[in-house]
C-alpha cells in the first residue's frame, strides 16, 4: 500500500511539475514581446529627457514635393518622438543582372541618410535583411503568405500584375497623396503609359521600377540565306505592311531551304505575357463598359491560337515548344541562328552577353555574344500585326515598387508613428528611381528607363565611360558599387545602350495586360489552350471553348469575365 | 475510476494525446472549419470569420459537372493510388524476399540502392526525371533509343498515348520512392520469423516458391496489412514529385493532377488569387475519402482478427 501510495504521489508530482513548466512558457512566451517594446519605450524617454516638448514643438508637415525638406521633417519629427534609425526590409527579383531591384533601395537610403548628415539631424536609415531572388514571383508569393504573420519586407520589386491582388486584400500602401504631392516634381518625367500599371481603382499603389518591350527579333543570318534584308523585313512590319501571314511565309521558306531549322521560337511556361501579344494583334481588348469586369474576345483568342497551331502543323515551332529547356534549348538555338525569328524580350540583348549559351564553331567552347556579336546577329521590330488593317504592338509588364500597409513596423513606436514610417518608404522607393539609378538598372539588364531623365542620362558619354569602366562614383553606397561593378563592366557598352534608345519607340505601341485579380487564372488557361493547340491536342476551335468552359467552370471567374464575339467561321491562316 | 488510476492514464497517455490533439486533431478541425470559409490570400484577419456556408463545397461540384480537367483529376487520382500501390506494396515485398535470400552482406547493398530515392532531394530527384523522360533529343530516354536506333524521332512520353504516358511516368517515379518503405518493413518483419520455421522446411524439401507462400506471407500479413493502409494514405495525399514533373512539363497538364496536387494548386500555386477556403473544401473530402478507404481496406483485410487477444497465458 506504502508503495502505491508513492506513486501515485510520483504521478501526481511529475503531472504538477508538467504543468508548471508548461505555464511558465506559456507566460513567458506572451509576455516577452510587451515587454521589449516597453523596455525601449522607457529607454527612448529615459535618454531624451526633453523629448516631449520637443515632440511638441516638431509636427509631421505634409509632403512638399521637395525630398531634402520632406525627409528631414520626417526625421525631426520621429527624433524628437525618440527614434534616432529606423529600419527596413526589402525583396527583389529578376535576372541576375536586375540586382538593382535591391541595391537601389540600399543606394537610397545612403542618399538619404548623407541628406540628413548634412542637415545636422541624428537620424539613420537601415536597411537590413536585402534578398534577391532569381525568380521573378518568388518575393509577391512570399510577401503574400507572410503579411497576415506580420513578417513580411517592407519593400518589394515584383511584376505590377500583382497589385490588384495584393491592394484588395489591403496589404498595400496606398500612397496616392504620397505621389501627388511629387507629381510637379520627382515623378514630372515619368512615362505616362506607365501610371496605368501601377493604379488599381484610381488609387496608386507603387512606384514603376523598369519596364520592357518584348520585339520580335529578327535572325540577319538566315535572311542573309534566304537572300532578303533583315532590317527591310523589320520596317515592313512595324508599318504594319507585314503581318504574321508574311511572317510565317518567310519562316518557311527559311525552313524549307535550310536555312534554319526552326522558323519562330518563342517563351515557355509564364509564356502568356509575351504571347497574349497575339491576342492585342488581332485586335483584342481586355477592358469594356465595366471598369469591374474583365473582358475576353473570342475572335482574337481563336485567331491567335490558330497561328500557333499552323506554325506547329508546318514544322515552324516545336510541338513542345512549352516544355523546351531555356538553357539547354530555347536560347542555343536563337543564338546559333538556328531559328528565322524569336519573340523575346529586350532583356535577352545583354542576357545573350553574360550567359554562355552560344557554343563557338571554332573552338567550341560555351560562351556569352559580344555586343558586337549581338548587333551583327540580330535585327529587331515590334510584334507583327495579326492581319491586315490590324496593327503591330508590343507588351509590358512593369516591375514597381510596391510598399507593405504595415511598412517600417518593426521600429520603436510604430502604431503611434506608422505615417512618418510610410513616408520614408516612399521616399526610398522615390529615391532608388533617381535617374542615374535608373539608367544603371536599364542598361546593366537590358530593360526600357521608366523616365526621361534617366533616358537622357544614357546619351552621356562621360556617365556610360564611368559606368564601362567600372568608375561607379555616383554611388553613395559602397555596398551597392561593388555589387554594380563587375556587371556594369561587362554590360555598359555603347551597342547595348544604342539598343535599348532604338526599342524605346516601342513604348508608345505597348499594352499592359490589365489590373484585374480574374486576369491571372485567364493566362494560365491561355497557357493551357496554347499547348494543346501546339502539341495538336486540340484544334484552333477546340482550344477556344476550352478557355470559355474552364471560365464557366468557375462561378466567380464566370461572374467577373465577360465573354464578348465569337469564332469567327471559315477563317484560316497558313504559310 | 479512481483518482489515483486517472492519474496514472493521464500521464502516460498525456504526452501522446497531446501531440495528436495539437498536431492531427487541430489542424483537421481547422481544415474543416476554414473551409466554411472564404478564407484566400492568406488574408486571416479579413477572412476567419466570413462564413460562407457550403459555398466552396458547392464550387467544388461546379468544378465536376463543367471542368473536363476537375474530372481527369479526379480519374488520375484512382489510377495513380491503386496502381501505385499495388506497384508499392507487391514491389515492396518481392524485393524484401529477394534480398532475404541473397547473402546479407550483398542483400545490405542492395537495400541501401533502393532506399537512395528517398534519401535524395525531391526537387533533385525530380529533375533526373524530368531529364529522363524529357520530349526532345536532350531526353535520356530519347537519346538512348535514338542510337539506338529503336526510334527515329524524340517521343513525349508524358502525352504518348494520353493519358498512359502521363500515368505511366507518375506510377513509375512515385513506385521508385515508394517501395523502398514496404521493402524496409517486410524485411525486418521476415527476419524476425523463427529461422528454426524455415530450416524445417527446408529440411522437408520445400522450395523457396513454397517457404514464401506457406511461411512467409502468412507470418507477415499484418505487416503486409499496414503497409497497404499505410502507403494507401500516403498515396492519397503525397504531390510533391507530381508538382514538379507537372510543373516543369514532363507530364500532360490535363492528365498529370491528383487530387492532392489540386488541393496544393488551389491554395498556394496560382498567381494573384490564392483560395484557401476552396483548397480546404478539397482537402476535407480528400481527408473523408481516406478515412472511408481505410476503414473499409482494414475491414477487407481483417484487421479485426488479428487484433484479438491471444489466447496463451498473460
Amino acid at each position: 500500500m506504502g508503495f502505491q501510495t508513492n506513486r501515485t504521489t510520483i504521478y501526481i508530482a511529475a503531472a504538477v511539475i508538467l504543468i508548471a513548466i508548461i505555464a511558465a512558457a506559456l507566460y513567458i512566451a506572451t509576455r516577452q514581446a510587451p515587454e521589449t517594446v516597453e523596455t525601449e519605450t522607457e529607454t527612448a524617454a529615459e535618454t531624451t529627457p526633453a523629448t516631449k516638448t520637443e515632440a511638441q514643438m516638431v509636427e509631421l508637415k505634409p509632403l512638399t514635393g521637395n525630398v531634402r525638406e520632406d525627409i528631414v521633417n520626417i526625421a525631426r519629427y520621429l527624433s524628437a518622438n525618440g527614434v534616432t534609425e529606423a529600419k527596413y526590409r526589402v525583396h527583389g527579383s529578376g535576372d541576375p543582372n536586375s540586382i538593382m531591384r535591391v541595391y537601389g533601395i540600399v543606394e537610397a537610403a545612403a542618399r538619404l541618410n548623407k541628406i540628413l548628415e548634412e542637415e545636422g539631424v541624428n537620424f539613420k536609415i537601415v536597411i537590413e535583411d536585402i534578398k534577391f531572388s532569381a525568380n521573378a514571383d518568388e518575393p509577391a508569393k512570399v510577401f503574400q503568405q507572410s503579411f497576415p504573420l506580420k513578417q513580411e519586407a517592407d519593400i518589394i520589386a515584383v511584376s505590377y500584375r500583382w497589385i490588384s491582388t495584393f491592394a484588395k486584400e489591403g496589404y498595400l500602401l496606398d500612397i496616392t497623396d504620397y505621389a501627388n504631392a511629387y507629381m510637379g516634381s520627382e515623378l514630372e518625367d515619368y512615362y505616362d503609359s506607365l501610371w496605368s500599371s501601377v493604379t488599381y481603382k484610381g488609387r496608386i499603389y507603387a512606384l514603376p521600377q523598369d519596364t520592357e518591350a518584348r520585339p520580335l527579333y529578327i535572325l540577319k543570318p538566315v535572311m542573309e540565306c534566304l537572300g532578303y534584308d533583315a532590317w527591310d523585313i523589320a520596317a515592313k512590319i512595324d508599318s504594319g505592311e507585314y503581318t504574321w501571314k508574311d511572317v510565317m511565309r518567310i519562316a518557311k521558306e527559311a525552313v524549307d531551304k535550310g536555312c534554319s531549322e526552326w522558323g519562330v521560337i518563342h517563351r515557355k511556361g509564364s509564356a502568356h505575357p509575351d504571347l497574349v501579344q497575339f491576342y492585342y494583334a488581332f485586335g483584342g481588348e481586355f477592358t469594356g463598359s465595366d471598369p469591374d469586369k474583365l473582358y475576353l474576345n473570342l475572335e482574337a483568342l481563336y485567331k491567335w491560337l490558330a497561328v500557333e497551331y499552323a506554325l506547329a502543323r508546318n514544322g515552324l515551332t516545336p510541338e513542345n515548344m512549352l516544355e523546351w529547356d531555356w538553357a539547354k534549348q530555347i536560347h542555343p538555338t536563337i543564338v546559333s541562328a538556328k531559328t528565322a525569328f524569336d519573340i523575346g524580350g529586350t532583356w535577352y540583348w545583354t542576357e545573350w552577353q553574360t550567359k554562355k549559351y552560344y557554343t563557338d564553331p571554332q573552338t567550341g567552347e560555351q560562351r556569352g555574344l559580344t555586343p558586337e556579336e549581338v548587333k551583327e546577329r540580330f535585327a529587331y521590330s515590334l510584334f507583327p500585326a495579326g492581319e491586315p488593317g490590324k496593327s503591330p504592338v508590343t507588351l509590358s509588364q512593369p516591375f514597381v515598387w510596391m510598399i507593405s500597409a504595415n511598412a517600417g513596423k518593426l521600429n520603436p513606436k510604430y502604431d503611434d508613428l506608422k505615417e512618418a514610417y510610410h513616408r520614408i518608404a516612399f521616399l526610398l522607393i522615390l529615391k532608388a528611381n533617381d535617374p542615374d539609378l535608373v539608367a544603371i538598372h536599364s542598361i546593366v539588364s537590358a530593360h526600357i528607363p521608366i523616365r526621361e531623365k534617366a533616358a537622357l542620362l544614357m546619351d552621356d558619354q562621360e556617365f556610360v565611360g564611368k559606368l564601362a569602366q567600372g568608375n561607379l562614383d555616383m554611388f553613395v553606397s559602397d555596398e551597392a558599387r561593388e555589387a554594380f561593378v563587375e556587371i556594369a563592366k561587362k554590360t555598359a557598352h555603347p551597342i547595348n545602350i544604342e539598343f535599348l534608345k532604338n526599342v524605346t519607340y516601342m513604348l508608345e505601341y505597348t499594352h499592359i495586360p490589365p489590373l484585374h485579380p480574374s486576369y491571372q487564372p485567364l493566362a494560365e488557361f491561355f497557357k493551357d489552350a496554347v499547348d494543346f493547340v501546339l502539341k495538336g491536342q486540340m484544334t484552333p476551335e477546340e482550344a477556344t471553348n476550352y478557355v470559355v468552359q474552364k471560365i464557366r467552370a468557375d462561378p466567380e471567374l464566370a461572374e467577373t469575365i465577360e465573354i464578348v464575339g465569337s469564332i469567327p467561321s471559315g477563317w484560316q491562316i497558313s504559310p | 475510476m479512481r483518482l489515483d488510476r486517472l492519474f496514472t492514464l493521464a500521464f502516460f497517455l498525456g504526452p501522446a494525446l497531446l501531440i495528436v490533439i495539437t498536431f492531427f486533431f487541430l489542424p483537421l478541425l481547422l481544415t474543416v472549419y476554414t473551409s466554411f470559409t472564404n478564407m484566400r490570400n492568406w488574408n486571416v484577419d479579413a477572412y476567419l470569420f466570413d462564413i460562407v456556408g457550403l459555398y466552396n463545397y458547392k464550387v467544388l461540384v461546379h468544378f465536376a459537372k463543367y471542368d473536363p480537367m476537375f474530372r481527369n483529376a479526379l480519374i488520375t487520382t484512382v489510377v495513380f493510388v491503386a496502381v501505385t500501390l499495388v506497384v508499392n506494396v507487391l514491389g515492396g515485398l518481392t524485393l524484401a524476399i529477394l534480398t532475404f535470400f541473397l547473402e546479407e552482406r550483398i542483400s545490405i547493398h542492395y537495400r541501401l540502392l533502393w532506399l537512395l530515392p528517398r534519401m535524395t532531394p525531391v526537387a533533385v530527384y525530380s529533375l533526373l526525371w524530368y531529364y529522363f523522360f524529357h520530349s526532345d533529343a536532350i531526353g535520356t530516354l530519347n537519346r538512348i533509343l535514338l542510337l539506338a536506333g529503336v526510334i527515329d524521332k524524340p517521343i513525349n512520353w508524358g502525352s504518348y498515348m494520353l493519358p498512359l504516358g502521363t500515368w505511366w511516368i507518375l506510377i513509375f517515379v512515385n513506385g521508385l520512392v515508394g517501395v523502398s518503405f514496404g521493402m524496409i518493413v517486410f524485411y525486418s518483419a521476415i527476419r524476425s520469423i523463427p529461422w528454426e520455421y524455415i530450416a524445417a522446411a527446408r529440411v522437408d524439401g520445400a522450395s523457396n516458391l513454397v517457404i514464401i507462400r506457406r511461411i512467409i506471407v502468412p507470418m507477415i500479413r499484418w505487416h503486409l496489412l499496414f503497409v497497404t493502409v499505410w502507403q494507401m494514405l500516403s498515396l492519397l495525399t503525397t504531390y510533391t514529385h507530381i508538382f514538379l514533373l507537372y510543373e516543369w512539363g514532363v507530364v500532360d497538364r490535363t492528365w498529370g493532377q491528383t487530387w492532392s496536387l489540386l488541393v496544393f494548386n488551389l491554395a498556394f500555386l496560382p498567381v494573384g488569387e490564392l483560395r484557401q477556403g476552396l483548397a480546404a473544401a478539397a482537402a476535407t473530402v480528400l481527408v473523408v475519402i481516406g478515412a472511408i478507404l481505410g476503414l473499409v481496406t482494414l475491414r477487407i483485410l481483417g484487421f479485426q482478427r488479428m487484433i484479438t487477444r491471444p489466447r496463451g497465458d498473460i
